[in-house]
């Protein structure tokens, strides 16, 4: 046990120095990514309404007229500092971008992983269990389906029949107009802030907000987690331990639910992890979708704005959540499970 | 996209018009009265929701030049001079009166007890102080060009402007400028308190100050701007107590929002598809207004084609502006006969007298006679400036002209940005703009399009053109303008430099009990939140 725990900590640690490339090769990528285009993104947003002298000021007081080399050193400094630098656009720091509109998209992913959860798990419980009758049929179609349906157009779908047809529903908001601007900004957070605040019509109505688009981005991911839980599950049923469990006289339902589905749903939770990457890019469609403001709205914004500043700090942030997920998910792997070592 | 005016000559002499105007002692909107706070008979709690896809830029008038930030901007600002609701001529606002001394000098003098929102007294200092921090800020968006007869963009001198006392301002222009009481209604040329707003920087958009109807209590950008009432404010008091701009990314949403009762108003930029399917939606009204955007086709005189005269001219013959008008924009927006729209004084239909209503292509033939046809043209439109409708526009203006056998069309695109660099580098030989008014005189059409090329760059010269621009600076006889204007128009219709396509209605959906849209839709493009009132 001590020989497992020092293996762990190693293991730990080593996963924790080896962040550190991963980020400067993540870091650097972006960065000259971003400046594969001619110009930069001084001269790419302002360069039809600046004269050329005001233009060579304005690259010069953000450091465009310096070496490449120069400005990739700066650029990592800022980033150690958490200084995404300020949009071109309407000159907020792009700090406070990701943290007013970074509440709006978690708020979203959240529910939409708890969707995901629920519905890839259990579905894929159940067709694992049905396997090859007309059920496990149709859930694998589901699944197939859901996965391969762009996001905006399930979410046009989703407006169109639960907001304008049946209106049971909002279409586009965290909120309505009148909550967004009585509500009290404490977290950024609109559910947790309403509960603070103790004003259920509030919560009621971001609540309602959230149905729509978290269902619609959930679905999506669900997809892949019910053809990965049901896949668990076959596996996990012909395992010897079932069979023992079995042949000891255990009733099926015992046999299935306490032994074969918790062990199926051990690999869940790396791919859980690795959905990260899908959600963020799911947020930025479905953001634009249902009118979201979140990190992922943003972004097209500023993108449609050719603000490559803001764009650069959002994608840099995007990466660094993605790393962040990584590492944590890979802790938790090695916890559970004692092969996964260095 | 607005222009650094060169080379234009303005002079006034005594501004009959103006004195006018200003004799009737605040104008003919009631909410322009005489200095003391207005009745409380019409006001309510009522809270204005409008939903809009227009984005601001900023809210300091020291660097806003688009519409939507000037619409937030007239509602939270004064400014001295203003349009009335329904009127088309600049009438004292903040000031009790403004008259001209000599044809260089202007003089204001302001209302007495004027404060801002935030209670700090508003003096002359204050008006001085705004237009020389827009001067010396020259920012990026170049609304200080709007005041080169005062001052060139970034070269203050410190003799622009006098400020005898409190409530006295003289404005020193640098050469005679008859349009300079318009200039003064404009989102650029709102006051600001000098004892807060930075001299060389913007003011956060979040905490601007204003002495107008409104002070902003909100800012999120991109999604919620909240104004409510300014218990401060001199004059008419607002008819409601807030207003909500919802902020939306594109049509569709805004079009579920108005049906769904989320706004009360949506204006800006419904679909033409969106407003025919929201006439028959119930709870909904479909508000029209006069407006005067255009849009047109522009030639560089310089490059093949345009640089012909009868090719351009065979163009005017052919091309379908009622088609336009009907297949693309389902009747949204009105057909265009001449650069100065209909509605604003000295408008003629000159392209109409010229070419006809309808297409001509024996003329346009006839035009080409001599010539190897089909001529080949290469023509720009942009996708993310002008709206959805750029598209099918210039996809049905391809396929009238393909369809006379005298062109060849070869379209193609640019996003806005790339593309206001390219066509002033001369790289368009035809290209689509558009105009929006910064004041609704015919002079903000004719001084930006003709002299030196225009500010498009296209390389037309006309010293006729020219002679008669500066003959209707020149004056305040309202005949002998229009006289000249008549004579732009009519020259300009027979060389053809551009081809006016159509001019803009501004539209809104309403929902059932709101009131007052209607009277804010006029030519001066004002959104008067303060007029806006529900049951």
């Amino acid at each position: 046990m001590a020989r497992q725990t020092t293996s762990l900590r190693t293991y730990a640690l080593t996963r924790l120095v080896l962040v550190i490339p991963m980020v400067l090769i993540l870091l650097t990528l972006v960065f000259f990514l971003m400046r594969v285009a001619p110009g930069d993104p001084v001269s790419a947003a302002l360069g039809g309404r600046l004269s050329p002298q005001a233009l060579a000021e304005r690259r010069h007081a953000a450091g465009y007229d310096k070496p490449i080399l120069v400005q990739y050193v700066n650029y990592l400094g800022d980033v150690a500092r958490g200084d995404f630098g300020h949009t071109i656009t309407d000159n907020r720091p792009v700090t406070e971008v990701i943290v007013e509109n970074g509440a709006a998209t978690f708020e979203l992913t959240t529910a939409a992983m708890m969707v995901a959860v629920v519905v890839g798990i259990v579905l894929g419980l159940i067709a694992g269990r049905l396997r090859d009758t007309p059920v496990d049929v149709g859930i694998r179609l589901f699944g197939i389906v859901i996965y391969a349906v762009p996001p905006f157009f399930l979410g046009f779908l989703a407006q169109l029949f639960f907001g304008q047809k049946l209106g049971w529903l909002p279409t586009s908001g965290r909120a309505s107009p009148e909550t967004q601007f009585l509500l009290s900004i404490h977290t950024h957070f609109f559910l947790i802030d309403s509960l603070i605040d103790g004003d259920w019509a509030a919560f009621k109505d971001c609540f309602l907000h959230l149905i729509l688009p978290a269902t619609t981005l959930g679905l999506i991911i669900s997809g892949v987690l019910i053809r990965l839980v049901r896949v668990n599950v076959l596996q996990t049923l012909k395992g010897d331990y079932i069979e023992a469990a079995r042949a000891r006289g255990l009733g099926e339902r015992s046999v299935v639910v306490r032994h074969a589905f918790k062990n199926a749903l051990v690999p869940v939770v790396t791919v859980l992890g690795l959905q990260v990457a899908l959600l963020l890019s799911g947020a930025v469609l479905t953001e634009t979708t249902f009118n979201w403001p979140g990190i992922g709205f943003e972004l097209v914004r500023y993108l449609n704005n050719r603000d490559y500043i803001a764009v650069q700090g959002i994608i840099t942030f995007f990466a660094l959540v993605v790393v962040v997920v990584s590492v944590l998910i890979d802790f938790v792997n090695a916890w559970i499970d004692p092969r996964v070592r260095y | 996209m607005r222009p650094k005016l060169t080379g234009a000559r303005r002079f006034v002499a005594v501004a009959a018009t103006i004195a006018l105007a200003a004799a009737c002692g605040g104008g003919s909107g009631s909410d322009n009265g005489g200095g003391s706070s207005g009745g409380t008979a019409n006001l309510s709690d009522a809270t204005i929701i409008m939903g809009t896809t227009d984005t601001a830029v900023h809210f300091d008038p020291g660097d806003a030049y688009d519409l939507h930030s000037w619409n937030v901007i007239y509602n939270v600002y004064d400014e001295l001079m203003t349009i009335p609701p329904g009127g088309n001529q600049p009438v004292p606002s903040l000031a009790q009166s403004c008259a001209w001394d000599d044809p260089k000098t202007y003089t204001c003098h302001l209302r007495k007890g004027v404060k801002f929102s935030n209670g700090s007294p508003l003096t002359s200092e204050d008006v001085a102080y705004s237009f020389q921090r827009s001067i010396e800020i020259n920012g990026d968006q170049g609304v200080c060009s709007l005041f080169s007869s005062l001052a060139d963009c970034g070269k203050w001198t410190g003799n622009e402007i006098s400020t005898p006392d409190d409530l006295t301002v003289t404005f020193n222009l640098r050469q005679p400028d008859a349009t300079w009481p318009f200039i003064l209604t404009t989102g650029g040329a709102a006051i600001v308190p000098s004892d807060l707003y930075p001299e060389t920087k913007l003011q956060p958009d979040d905490q601007v100050v204003g002495s107008g109807r409104y002070k902003l209590v909100k800012y999120q950008p991109g999604v919620q701007a909240v104004l409510e009432r300014n218990d401060n404010y001199w004059g008419e008091p607002a008819k409601n107590a807030r207003v909500l701009i919802q902020y939306y990314k594109d049509s569709p949403a805004l079009k579920l929002a108005i049906q769904g009762g989320d706004v009360d108003i949506a204006f800006r930029n419904l679909t033409p598809t969106d407003i025919d399917s929201l006439k028959t939606a119930s709870g909904v009204n479909i508000v029209e207004g006069q407006g005067i955007e255009i849009r047109y086709l522009v030639f560089n005189t310089k490059l093949d084609p345009g640089k012909d005269k009868a090719v351009r001219r065979a163009i005017a013959y052919t091309i379908d502006r009622q088609s336009i008008v009907d297949n693309v924009y389902n009747g949204t927006v009105q057909p265009l006969y001449s650069m100065i729209p209909a509605g604003l004084i000295g408008h003629t239909d000159a392209y109409k007298d010229e070419y006809g209503a309808a297409p001509n292509p024996d003329a346009a033939k006839q035009e080409l006679a001599g010539m190897t046809t089909p001529i080949p043209i290469e023509m720009w439109w942009t996708p993310s400036h002008y709206g959805d409708g750029s598209a099918d526009e210039y996809t049905e203006i391809k396929r009238q002209l393909d369809g006379s056998g005298l062109f060849k069309v070869t379209l193609k695109s640019e996003e806005w940005d790339q593309y206001t660099v390219d066509k002033a580098k001369d790289a368009f030989p035809s290209f689509q703009l558009g105009w929006f008014p910064d004041y609704p005189d015919a002079d903000d059409y004719s001084a930006y399009f003709y002299p030196d090329g225009g500010f498009w760059n296209g390389h037309y010269d006309n010293p006729a053109i020219d002679k008669a621009i500066s003959e209707e600076k020149a004056t305040t006889d309202q005949q002998k303008r229009v006289d000249a204007f008549a004579k732009i128009q009519k020259l300009a219709a027979a060389d053809a430099p551009t081809v006016p396509v159509w001019q803009g209605k501004q539209i809104a959906a309403v929902r059932d009990g709101v009131t007052g849209v209607e009277e804010t839709f006029d030519p001066a493009y004002i959104f008067r939140f303060w007029l806006i009132n529900k049951s």
